[in-house]
């Protein structure tokens, strides 16, 4: 009983101070929303596929409508056919990512392939970025299917040439484009295909994850640790006003006292955490609720790990500056190692073998196989328990470490 | 002199705090070195420095007796177990779909391809169609773009031969042996043309960098440079601000008023804590752009407009600083405002998004309704290189606004303290 009271002395402590809701409440829900529009994937609201620029310098040519068919048929890149007044913004808008990349098809292209030359299209793209490569790649697939339909019409027209050949040169340059028609309707629908499909348990092949889906397990992560500091502060100034002193005057056992602090830290995190599901359920559709067991399982884990260092923290610290140093640097490592601020896949080898040894990895790795790899409560086992055995490692320092006065 | 005198002693005061050297050093120089690990080479302007993706492969493939030994499934599956592609894919040949499915489930790899029972069937023969199909972890976007990026590049190989023996078939109503040859042909050709899937790049593609781009990163201003400012004017508005608070300590302490009853008049004392603010920012942004250049190998741009904007930086930063606390009531006050204020500014400055591509191009314009986003475009120009002209904007507008918000914050101030 003595344990719930003190729990309830620092919760209404934490409650009517008003800094709690703007640490605990505000910001990740600002956060969130800030990083999940930053980071929403490039991609029309109906159209998930990369824009790609087109830019025509040989209208009098039959290929770029080919490679506007082929790059139309592609599930990677959707062609976006420019004018040649918007060619001066075509660097600034890959640049910016407003486009993945832009094809330029140069003059006389058509003509130079046809004739059996090999002439270039130019493509612009910032390959150091993910769209810029995976583009490139895309582009590079439908350049090879238009310069293997004029190959097939060469292929074609050689077996015409060796059986009854041309009347004239405009019958034949007529017969290679027809042919080249053929094979570039022929690559809407290639008779051997490769097709993605995502292990999601339901068939969503082409809808990619939102950036709340990254962003909003990100910032619960985040801010579960940066709102210790307005706990762990609770017990810095404790001890520095002598009230822990004072307590263990009383019959109070030492138990009873830390473990009042662990449960009001814990309770603040797991409602912090469970208002920011809900925030992040209704306002930003990341589907929690889809596996609520599951849910329930990571946050009262992630709210036990994030206790059990708040409670370190405050029993190291001894003064409220410390409370603050320490609670952010504890942010900003285990945030952005852990991947919770952007994907460990898109960071160094090294980077994500040492990411992972991080608890919040592996909070990422459990709350993401809910909401996008919609797995169950089996899934998040492992994430919870590796969350448990950092929260009791925590608090066994902690409690050696405890200082009251 | 007094007032130097004053300033240097909340300088050391300063300067001895753990906390105080953090925020002004350590943090800034530890969350960009974090981001440079993170993405390494990619940071600096370099190519992506990508993680091997495991791969499972379920061959279904059964081919006929008819295919004469030709087996298209076991010749994909050799394709991605290649050594030129080791580096990049960690193949594991799976016991069926099913476990191939289950192991990406669990994430013990991040792809599956399922190669279908009628592979080499509908490689041969006309009119047959197979479909690959690679089971994805949804959470990755770079290794199964890879993967399906190299499949497909090899089935277009088959697929292209298919498509080249239909359009001669059509084209001269040819039998099967011409079609055949058709599609020979163009395995040939795919062969000595650069175009098939051992080729690393395909030679109908002349591809460069947008400009701005490569001429950035070969100046060591790639991404690591816009990180690395956005958090040196982070931290700068930060330590403006906490520089500002040691008025009001004082003040709380007591030790102001008993200051205020000395000889030295409160003008000159006030001074002295305006020039702490302004003497910090001083040491915090030099030591950075000098220990982040040695560190992460950065160039800022041209000696005179760097000076400039770092001046345009120190002015507005103060500035903003002081005016803050201007409104702050006591200490208890302080942590979160700061907090709160800076870092919504910060991230309305554009702050927490340098670097980043596909902003929104309106955010160009709303970031500029900070001062920060005005200090980070201001060394945005610099970092490309520009020249005084470039930056005269940009820095007219900080030290404008940064002497507007300074004496706006030391009326009140006095006023305070009248």
């Amino acid at each position: 009983m003595r344990i719930l009271n003190l729990a309830g002395k620092d919760l209404l402590q934490i409650v009517r101070d008003w800094k709690s809701a703007l640490f605990l409440v505000v910001m990740p829900i600002l956060f969130t929303l800030f990083f999940g529009f930053v980071f929403a994937p490039v991609q029309a609201e109906d159209d998930p596929r990369l824009p790609v620029g087109l830019v025509n310098q040989d209208p009098a040519g039959s290929l770029a409508a080919g490679l506007k068919d082929v790059l139309a048929a592609s599930d990677v890149v959707r062609p976006v056919t420019l004018d040649e007044t918007e060619k001066d913004q075509i660097d600034k808008q890959v640049r910016r990512g407003d486009l993945a990349a832009v094809i330029i098809v140069p003059q006389d292209f058509s003509r130079q392939a046809l004739a059996g030359e090999s002439p270039q299209l130019t493509v612009i793209a910032d390959r150091a970025t993910t769209a810029g490569q995976t583009a490139h790649s895309g582009i590079e697939t439908a350049a090879s299917r238009l310069m293997g339909a004029v190959e097939t019409a060469h292929i074609s027209a050689t077996e015409r040439d060796a059986r009854e050949g041309f009347s004239s040169q405009i019958a034949r340059q007529a017969y290679l484009e027809e042919a080249v028609d053929l094979a570039i309707a022929s690559w809407q629908t290639p008779p051997i295909r490769v097709t993605a499909e995502q292990a999601t348990g339901a068939a969503t092949e082409e809808e990619a994850p939102s950036g709340f889906a990254q962003s909003s397990p990100g910032m619960m992560i985040q801010f579960a640790i940066f709102g210790l500091i307005t706990s762990a502060m609770v017990l810095v100034l404790e001890r520095k006003t002598g009230a822990l002193r004072r307590l263990m005057t009383t019959p109070t056992h030492r138990a009873t006292i830390i473990g009042g602090h662990v449960l009001a830290m814990f309770l603040v995190v797991f409602f912090q955490q469970a208002l920011l599901v809900a925030v992040g359920q209704l306002l930003f559709d990341v589907d929690y609720l889809q596996a609520p067991l599951a849910t329930l399982a990571m946050m009262v884990t992630l709210s036990m790990f994030a206790a059990s260092l708040g409670l370190l923290i405050g029993a190291l610290a001894t003064k409220e500056e410390q409370v603050i140093t320490w609670s952010l640097i504890a942010m900003f490592l285990f945030a952005a190692l852990g991947g919770a601020w952007f994907p460990l896949e898109v960071a160094g080898e090294t980077f994500a073998v040492i990411g992972h040894v991080t608890p919040t990895a592996w909070a990422m790795d459990g709350l993401q196989n809910i909401v996008v790899r919609s797995q169950g409560l089996g899934s998040v086992l492992l994430p919870a328990g590796i969350l448990l055995a950092y929260a009791a490692m925590f608090l066994g320092i902690a409690v050696w470490q405890f200082r009251y006065e | 002199m007094k007032a130097l005198d004053i300033a240097f002693k909340d300088l050391l005061r300063a300067f001895k705090t753990p906390f105080v050297l953090i925020m002004m050093f350590g943090a800034p120089l530890l969350i960009t070195g974090l981001l440079y690990l993170a993405f390494g080479s990619l940071a600096g302007g370099g190519d992506l420095d990508l993680q091997t993706v495991r791969v499972q492969v379920a061959n279904l493939d059964r081919p006929g007796a008819q295919s004469g030994g030709f087996a298209a499934g076991e010749m994909l599956v050799e394709f991605l177990q290649s050594e030129d592609l080791g580096d990049m894919l960690e193949v594991t040949l799976a016991d069926g779909e099913g476990a191939a499915r289950k192991a990406v489930e669990e994430q013990q790899a991040d792809v599956a391809v399922i190669i279908p029972h009628d592979f080499t069937a509908a490689a041969l023969a006309s009119g047959r169609e197979a479909t690959v199909v690679q089971y994805e972890d949804p959470t990755l976007t770079i290794g199964p773009g890879i993967v399906e990026d190299l499949v497909s590049q090899f089935i277009d190989g088959f697929a292209g031969a298919k498509i080249a023996a239909g359009v001669v078939t059509q084209q001269l109503a040819a039998d099967e042996t011409v079609a055949q040859e058709a599609a020979l042909a163009y395995a040939a050709w795919l062969e000595s043309s650069g175009h098939g899937h051992g080729d690393e790049t395909t030679p109908s593609v002349d591809s460069r960098p947008p400009a701005g781009v490569g001429e950035s990163a070969s100046e060591g201003t790639g991404t690591i440079g816009a990180i690395m400012i956005a958090m040196t004017i982070f931290f700068a508005f930060f330590m403006g601000a906490n520089s500002a608070e040691s008025i009001i300590r004082e003040d709380e302490e007591g030790t102001l008023e008993r200051l205020f009853t000395t000889p030295t008049s409160q003008a000159i004392i006030l001074g002295g804590k305006f020039l702490t603010v302004v003497l910090t920012l001083i040491v915090q942004v030099v030591v950075l752009l000098l220990a982040s250049g040695l560190i992460f190998g950065i160039k800022w741009g041209q000696p005179l407009t760097v000076f400039l904007v770092t001046l345009g930086l120190i002015v507005v930063a103060a500035g903003f600083g002081v005016l803050l606390m201007s409104f702050v009531k006591n200490t208890r006050q302080t942590g979160p405002v700061m907090g709160g204020v800076l870092t919504l500014t910060g991230m309305l400055g554009g702050l927490f998004t340098s670097g980043v591509p596909n902003i929104p191009e309106a955010f160009d314009t709303v970031r500029l309704v900070m001062p920060q986003g005005w200090a980070m475009y201001g060394w945005e120009l610099a970092l490309q290189g520009s020249g005084v002209g470039g930056v005269l904007l940009p820095v007219g507008v900080m030290l404008g606004l940064g002497a507007l918000l300074f004496a706006v914050g030391v009326i009140l101030f006095r006023k305070r303290f009248a």
